[in-house]
């Protein structure tokens, strides 16, 4: 398979996949801060900043997919 | 009368501030290509007709005074709006992205006016005369400016970003040094635009601090004490203090340079892997710098090597030495790829359907397309005013996790598995 070639098809691919990974995480850490939240709403200020730091790290995975596609993109023929 | 009739008013200022902003334009550009001028102009006049008619329609409907006023209005308003344009497209006589850019300054200039007033700027602030005067006339061109240029086929085939006043302005005078030289240098320019802004902002704010703070004093006050409150939840209080002027700063810069971005014509500095990269290693050189400061070289190699306590501790080393060292360095390259990526990906997105809104332009349903893509193009921008706020927020909250871990707390996670043992 020729270089190019095999950058079209991997670097789409590798994106869908950390963004799976991303996905899953985040939706979990929502299900567990919906789940404390319906438990105990008076810690929803600590709460929501506990929940976007953890979104934060989650979603840096994907991130760093899109800039390595960003940085290969232009080899693609 | 107008008073009590606050849509009547606005209809009526927005009319005239998009005439204005066509004449301009069209002034401005006649001189090099006298069709575009007209073609502007005329699509700013059938855009009037359109609301002038619509109002004449509304008010007969509402007023249950049906019957043949009606009728005609609705019929002078098919054949001169849309029997206009089917005629101005088809006789081939005008080009569609001038015509449409007319076309769209009246609608352009009541959806900057509504935000305005959705923003709870009401009638009487500061804020009408800069919407009514400078915003909504910049806001204006430069969309039109944005439309005009997909047009040259440079900027929509091989650049991934929207042409910002910088390029247009270099496109116009392209033998211009020091134009050539701030188009070159486009992200040092818009960060100190945005720069300038937050100073400006918050000059106006506090130049004359009350008791009792008026609208904009309180809304800062608010957005300060509450980003004070969050990062104060972190750090604990007495460290908030010391350490708050950074955070706070790097919050409402980042907050600007992001905000920036939605505003026609310009750009988000932060979509640059220069700029963010400089703000991550500046938080990275603060936060160890206060390591440093806080635990003593000891205690900061001590920390990087994970505070062996024991035997086990002693002999794992070697591998944590290297393992926490990374950890330190990974800091600053996630800190600005996430800021560039989740930038710099939500213009692109922008960027993909201003593109298609302008292949759209090309399509003979001119007129028809562009509203759906234009209100897309508006839902996207709603998204990305979300991420400018979150990522804003995620930066800066992340740095006071950062500096959190470097501070002599006892709720250190290794720390507490080693005293637990």
């Amino acid at each position: 398979m020729l270089f190019p070639a095999a950058l079209g098809l991997g670097l789409p691919l590798g994106i869908g996949l950390a963004a799976i990974g991303s996905g899953i995480g985040i939706g979990f850490l929502g299900k567990g801060a919906m789940e404390a939240m319906g438990r105990q709403p008076e810690i929803l200020p600590k709460l929501q900043v506990a929940m976007i730091i953890g979104f934060g790290f989650a979603e840096a995975l994907t991130i760093y997919a899109f800039v390595t596609m960003f940085f290969l993109q232009g080899r693609i023929g | 009368m107008d008073q009590a009739r606050p849509g009547h008013d606005i209809l009526s200022r927005t009319l005239w501030t998009s005439w204005i902003v066509a004449l301009v334009l069209a002034a401005s550009l006649a001189p090099a290509r006298p069709r575009d001028a007209a073609a502007i102009l005329a699509g700013q006049l059938i855009a009037a007709l359109h609301f002038i008619f619509l109002r004449k329609i509304v008010k007969l409907f509402t007023e249950r005074r049906g019957g043949a006023g009606l009728s005609l209005a609705i019929g002078a308003k098919t054949l001169l709006v849309y029997g206009g344009l089917f005629v101005l497209i088809r006789s081939g006589q005008v080009r569609y992205a001038p015509l449409c850019a007319g076309f769209a300054l009246p609608f352009l200039s009541m959806f900057l006016k509504s935000m305005m007033l959705a923003l709870g700027t009401g009638p009487a602030s500061l804020t009408r005369r800069l919407t009514k005067g400078a915003l909504g006339t910049f806001g204006g061109a430069g969309a039109v400016l944005l439309l005009l240029l997909p047009a040259k086929a440079r900027a929509a085939e091989s650049a991934t970003e929207l042409p910002n006043w910088l390029v247009i302005l270099h496109d116009f005078n392209p033998n211009n040094p020091a134009i050539a030289w701030l188009e070159n240098n486009q992200i040092i320019v818009f960060a100190w635009v945005a720069g300038f802004l937050f100073l400006f902002l918050s000059w106006l704010a506090m130049r004359k601090p009350k008791m009792v703070p008026g609208h904009f004093q309180n809304a800062v006050e608010w957005m300060v004490e509450s980003m004070e409150d969050v990062c104060g939840g972190l750090l604990g209080p007495e460290h908030i203090k010391k350490h708050f002027p950074i955070i706070g700063a790097l919050f409402f810069y980042i907050l600007t340079i992001n905000l920036l971005g939605i505003i026609p014509g310009m750009k988000s500095a932060t979509s640059s892997l220069d700029l963010t990269l400089a703000l991550a290693l500046i938080t990275f050189l603060y936060v160890q710098f206060w390591g440093v400061r806080n635990l003593g070289i000891v205690g900061y190699l001590d920390h990087l090597a994970g505070s062996p306590r024991d035997a086990i501790g002693w002999m794992m080393l070697p591998v944590m030495l290297p393992v926490h060292v990374l950890g330190e360095l990974a800091k600053p390259v996630s800190l600005s790829c996430r800021l560039f990526g989740n930038i710099f990906g939500e213009d692109t997105l922008i960027v993909v359907f201003v593109g298609a809104t302008a292949l759209c332009l090309k399509a003979s349903l001119a007129a028809l397309a562009v509203p759906p893509m234009a209100g897309i193009t508006a839902l996207f921008m709603m998204l990305q005013t979300l991420t400018s706020i979150v990522q804003a927020l995620i930066f800066s909250l992340l740095a006071t996790v950062y500096l959190y871990m470097m501070l002599p707390h006892e709720a250190h996670a290794h720390e507490e598995v080693t005293s637990a043992h």
